[in-house]
């Protein structure tokens, strides 16, 4: 077998799937879980919220119905200063007064 | 010795008495004691703004005196406070009441590359479509050398020090890392913001080698050792997407 083939092969192939890869929107893995109620004030990945461009755009820490992206099993473990429940929670919530 | 060499050391070392040549008066060596003191807390608080993990992990007590041991060994050599601190890690390697903290170097390490990575320089980027053209000429990508940008680096580590790291940024379950797991981790900044990427270790590998200038084929190879199937198109991907490819040298 031609070795030098297969390398570059290989290599077309890893740069093709790299450059389709990178085109994909970021965070895709699904070893991730949106979580609310735990995304810092501007740091939110996606706010729920009519009128609201997304991302970005949390108006103030542990905003209850703005989430992020944490890796998956921790957003429950992830303490929240709005929270009822003083944790991230997997649904948007309504936050304590 | 000369007068500025007297001050700078009597200044660094609190056991030593105000050199009594400089000053006239008797409240000399309470003032020097002041701007000795000065010298030291300005000191301390730039590590704490460069390692703010270090610091939640030994505590602020144990912090600023290890901070004091460093600032009376490691004077800063610069005048440019931000830098300073660059051998803190290496330090708290070889500091002995941190020893029980085995991680607590390779954090320090991590942090260090935040902040050199924030203060990189920024340069133009080479697009995805840049890269695609190779594509079409497959025997020159064996040779391809990807210069990756300035501050980027790979911190491969015995220890969990991104799940440390994340953990104290309120992400993830302190309680569930296990001490003995070795991490790799890529660090840059994409934008304004400074990015820490976990990676397999293949993956540490293959990017160091990019960074050392190898073309992608040697790059590769070097990463097989560590995973026979080892795909470049995720770390690849990752590079494009946080544009850390700053130009491409063919051979």
């Amino acid at each position: 077998m031609n070795n030098k083939t297969l390398t570059t092969a290989t290599l077309v192939l890893a740069l093709g799937s790299a450059i389709g890869l990178a085109a994909m929107p970021a965070h895709a893995a699904d070893d991730m879980e949106k979580c609310f109620g735990v995304a810092m004030k501007g740091k939110n990945d996606c706010a729920a919220g009519a009128g609201t461009t997304c991302a970005g755009t949390a108006k103030m820490n542990d905003q209850a119905n703005a989430w992020k992206l944490v890796p998956k099993g921790t957003c429950e473990k992830t303490a929240s200063s709005t929270s009822p429940t003083g944790f991230g929670q997997m649904a948007a919530f309504t936050p304590k007064s | 010795m000369n007068t500025q060499a007297l001050f700078s050391v009597a200044l660094l070392a609190p056991q030593a008495a105000c050199p009594s040549e400089l000053f006239a008066g008797d409240a000399a060596a309470s003032r020097f004691a002041v701007y000795r003191n000065n010298v030291f807390s300005s000191l301390t608080a730039a590590l704490s703004d460069s390692y703010p993990v270090v610091e939640q992990l030994v505590g602020s007590a144990f912090f600023q005196a290890m901070a004091r041991v460093f600032i009376e060994h490691s004077p800063p050599r610069s005048p440019v406070l931000v830098n300073y601190g660059q051998d803190f890690a290496d330090f708290i390697d070889r500091f002995e009441p941190a020893a029980s903290l085995p991680y607590l170097g390779d954090v320090a390490r991590l942090e260090r590359l935040r902040v050199e990575a924030y203060h990189a320089a920024d340069c133009p980027v080479i697009s995805a479509q840049a890269l695609g053209a190779y594509l079409q000429q497959p025997e020159q990508l064996m040779q391809l050398r990807m210069k990756l940008r300035p501050g980027l680096a790979v911190l491969t580590s015995k220890h969990p020090v991104y799940s440390l790291w994340t953990a104290h940024q309120g992400i993830g379950d302190l309680a569930s890392i296990h001490l003995a797991q070795a991490e790799q981790l890529l660090v840059l900044r994409d934008g304004l913001e400074v990015l820490l990427l976990p990676l397999p270790s293949a993956s540490a590998v293959f990017i160091q080698a990019l960074q050392r200038g190898e073309g992608f084929a040697d790059a590769v190879v070097a990463a097989l050792p560590l995973a026979p199937e080892f795909d470049a198109g995720p770390s690849l991907a990752l590079l494009i997407r946080h544009s850390a490819i700053t130009e491409l040298e063919p051979s």
